[in-house]
């Protein structure tokens, strides 16, 4: 009985262990009022991958244009679950009438976004014609 | 000899069974977008996605902090300015062909409508020799200077780095670029390190 006991109490510690060192949340800090001021976008959302979004949750989209007049887009996203993720998204660019504009640039990216983490996706228009985008994330394989 | 010759239908089953199992466990050929997440990842070379990537952060990076902020400027006003490609240095133990590199870079600057690249003029002669041909031909019969020197080149290196822990092994690419004005000096510099990690090749990101 007694060495029942110490078993379980065995396996207990080592499982909280085991949990504790897989955690891979994040911890951030920065200013309560900030200095910059963003242009944020309303966006529209298709979720197919309900798994995908609790990981890389979009929480909003500001775009810069520079003096040379190539559009800079920036998504924040967050993992809104505890463990670590791997992902991969495309950004897709649209001239004034919402034709796409092939890049060879037109790649996946791959990212690691860890548990809580907010990160800021960044995409620089491929060329002055650009005046819309679409950005698509997929699980890594 | 009779027992054996019975058995041999007997052996010829687990034989057929092996063959079926080993057909059904090879990958038949399939086309995978070249962009796409679905390539094979090699720890100990660069992949073409690798290059793809490497590509797309120096080309973003040029955008941004060169051409967006209004720094590139053409020595023939209302043309882009014009970029030729130096020395690119392989400094990996694979043999690789820095185009994969350097032409994506090219490709996307041309369409960027702001730079565009030359080529008669290169290190080691023209990449199009008819061309430069042509031009020589044009300057002699017309008696006139057609040569418009670049007013960027374009040089960089590959590096590699490798480690290895029990069987993990584990690859950095570093991939450097410069673009250097005429008087010589870097205005736009960028590096982007891959590190690939794993004890075998897999397939996806």
């Amino acid at each position: 009985m007694k060495k029942n006991l110490l078993f379980l109490a065995g396996a207990a510690c080592g499982t909280a262990l085991l949990l504790g060192g897989c955690a891979n949340s994040m911890n951030t800090i920065e200013p309560a009022g900030t200095v910059a001021q963003r242009q944020m976008l309303t966006d529209k959302r298709l979720i197919t991958d309900t798994g995908l979004h609790r990981h890389v949750q979009p929480i909003g989209i500001n775009t810069a244009t520079g003096p040379g007049g190539f559009l800079k887009v920036q998504v924040e996203v967050q993992n809104t679950t505890g463990s670590r993720h791997s992902f991969n998204y495309r950004v897709e660019w649209f001239d004034e009438n919402g034709m796409i504009i092939n890049s060879p640039m037109a790649v996946a990216t791959s990212r690691t976004i860890e548990g809580g983490e907010t990160l800021a996706i960044t995409a620089t228009a491929p060329t002055d014609r650009a005046k819309d985008f679409r950005i698509k994330f997929i699980e890594a394989k | 000899m009779q027992t054996s010759l019975r058995s041999l239908p007997l052996l010829s089953i687990p034989a057929a069974g092996a063959l079926l199992l080993l057909a059904g466990c090879s990958t038949p050929a399939t086309y995978v977008e070249t962009g796409s997440s679905q390539l094979v990842v090699n720890v100990g070379q660069i992949n073409i996605q690798d290059f793809n990537q490497a590509a797309d952060v120096m080309v973003a990076s040029l955008i941004d902090n060169f051409i967006n902020a209004g720094q590139c400027k053409s020595s023939v006003a209302g043309e882009p300015a014009l970029m030729a490609i130096s020395k690119i240095v392989n400094n990996t133990s694979k043999q690789i062909d820095t185009d994969l590199l350097v032409k994506k870079i090219r490709i996307a600057l041309n369409r960027t409508g702001r730079i565009q690249t030359t080529t008669t003029m290169g290190l080691g002669g023209a990449e199009d020799p008819l061309a430069a041909d042509q031009q020589k031909a044009q300057e002699f019969f017309e008696d006139k200077k057609h040569v418009r020197l670049p007013d960027y080149t374009l040089s960089g290196k590959i590096i590699e780095e490798r480690a290895k822990s029990g069987s993990i092994r584990q690859s950095t690419y570093s991939f450097q670029l410069s673009l250097t004005s005429r008087s010589g000096v870097a205005v736009w510099e960028d590096a982007k390190e891959i590190t690939k990690q794993g004890s075998s090749s897999t397939v996806g990101f």
